[in-house]
């Protein structure tokens, strides 16, 4: 990893929490919102590996936590968003196609998401509603959401970063 | 020593999710310590300000329909107020008319001036009663300033009016106090003064005297003000006097009908010349 490139992801890393604390809160569906700081996760893991998408997943927990006012749980849910994440890595020797990479940071953003949130869910239930609900149902709903968004943003700006 | 750096490294990234749990479940545990609690507290006011400031950018977005609703509320709060007021204007001058002790109200029909045609020859006004209301041609048209004018023409809800400042109307006057008779009529130009004719230069009219109705009118009862005289100016044999009207044309909102002044015999005996042979 490049200096140049970890400065890069430093940012993004500042950009998709300050995004996603400030403004994709504010648009909701069904009580649950699309997650950029998840595809940004799935895009760092994707293309940098486990160990950094992990650590950036704590890094940026952090940043939302204080923004949010709910740190230990946030970081939780991000550290595992990161490491689950970082199961999709496409090692840079692998001659894998636009296609493959595209498909796997893809999966990286659901299965993070549905993670992410199923951590959220065990700790945090505000609106009283049921485990297996929130779980299931919103953690589903915002998977498929936070997809969308990945979409995208994979059309608009992660097209050139994710070629063969 | 050297098995557990192979692991370390073989496993780093097991570890690293180990460590960064604990520390999350630490904070989980420790989030009601004071540092935290500041932390916490900090980060939710940052968090509050930049809102505030989101929340500010986008009501500037929506000003358009905010300023849309308010014209709405504008538009409908003026229409009221300016109902209001019209109706406020209106009771005002019936109390007016209805207040002044100059003359008997009662038998008057009172009317608003709905239409008006002004130019500085021809005037018209239009008053919203009509024969339905009792008004018939020929009856006068006053307030209680003065003269106003005579009705010419009435349909069922309206009438038209023959102000005073019209070149065709004409009417009997008299001075009050060296009562010099005079037929007054108004030539156009300035809407506020009519000339008399017809006062011989032998009377003794002065200035500011005030000018009534006579009775020698076919249509206005007698003693109506019309106007004070403001200019004599003597001729070979009669004064041309410049009267100012009692009566603010410009102003005219509400008017009085008076009653249609009767004398068909008084008719009669100036159009019929046979009736002088039947005397002795």
């Amino acid at each position: 990893m490049t200096k140049a490139f970890s400065f890069s992801l430093i940012i993004l890393c500042i950009a998709s929490a300050l995004f996603q604390e400030f403004g994709l809160t504010r648009l909701t569906f069904f009580n649950v919102s699309p997650d950029a700081v998840t595809v940004f996760l799935g895009f760092l893991a994707v293309s940098a590996g486990q160990r950094a998408s992990t650590s950036f997943g704590f890094a940026v927990g952090i940043l939302t936590g204080i923004l949010s006012g709910n740190m230990g749980l946030n970081m939780l849910s991000r550290t595992v968003e990161g490491f689950i994440a970082g199961y999709f890595h496409i090692p840079e020797d692998s001659h894998a196609t636009a296609k493959q990479k595209t498909r796997r940071f893809f999966s990286a953003v659901v299965i993070a998401g549905f993670c992410g949130n199923a951590v959220i869910a065990a700790g945090y239930n505000p609106l009283g509603l049921s485990p297996a609900y929130r779980v299931v149902v919103l953690g589903l709903l915002e998977s498929f959401i936070t997809l969308i968004l990945a979409v995208i943003l994979h059309w608009l700006f992660l097209k050139k970063s994710l070629v063969d | 020593m050297r098995k557990f750096f192979i692991l370390f490294s073989k496993y780093n990234t097991y570890l690293l999710f180990v460590i960064y749990c604990s520390i999350s479940v630490l904070f989980m545990k420790l989030q009601n310590d004071n540092v935290l609690t500041k932390l916490r507290t900090s980060g939710l006011e940052f968090s509050a300000v930049i809102n505030e400031k989101l929340m500010s950018l986008t009501y500037l977005f929506t000003l358009n329909k905010e300023n849309e609703r308010l014209m709405r509320v504008n538009t409908y709060l003026l229409t009221k107020v300016l109902n209001f007021e019209t109706a406020a204007v209106d009771e005002r001058n019936r109390r007016k008319i209805l207040n002044d002790t100059t003359f008997n109200p009662s038998g008057y029909i009172i009317a608003r001036v709905v239409d008006r045609k002004f130019s500085d020859h021809d005037n018209m006004l239009l008053i919203n009663a009509g024969w339905k209301n009792g008004i018939q041609k020929d009856m006068t048209v006053l307030v209680p300033e003065g003269l106003v004018g005579r009705v010419t023409s009435v349909s069922e809800h309206f009438a038209k009016v023959m102000p005073v400042i019209n070149t065709d109307f004409k009417v009997s006057v008299v001075s009050d106090s060296s009562n010099c008779m005079g037929l007054l009529s108004w030539s156009g130009g300035k809407e506020f003064i009519t000339q008399v004719e017809h006062i011989p230069i032998s009377s003794h009219l002065k200035l500011n005297e005030r000018m009534v109705t006579s009775d020698f009118s076919t249509f206005s009862v007698r003693g109506i003000p019309v106007g004070r005289v403001v200019r004599i100016k003597p001729d070979k044999l009669f004064y041309t006097v410049d009267v100012w009207l009692a009566v603010d044309f410009s102003s005219l909102t509400q008017v009085l009908i008076a009653p249609l002044k009767i004398e068909p015999e008084k008719v009669k005996i100036t159009t019929d010349s046979t009736l002088n042979e039947q005397f002795p």
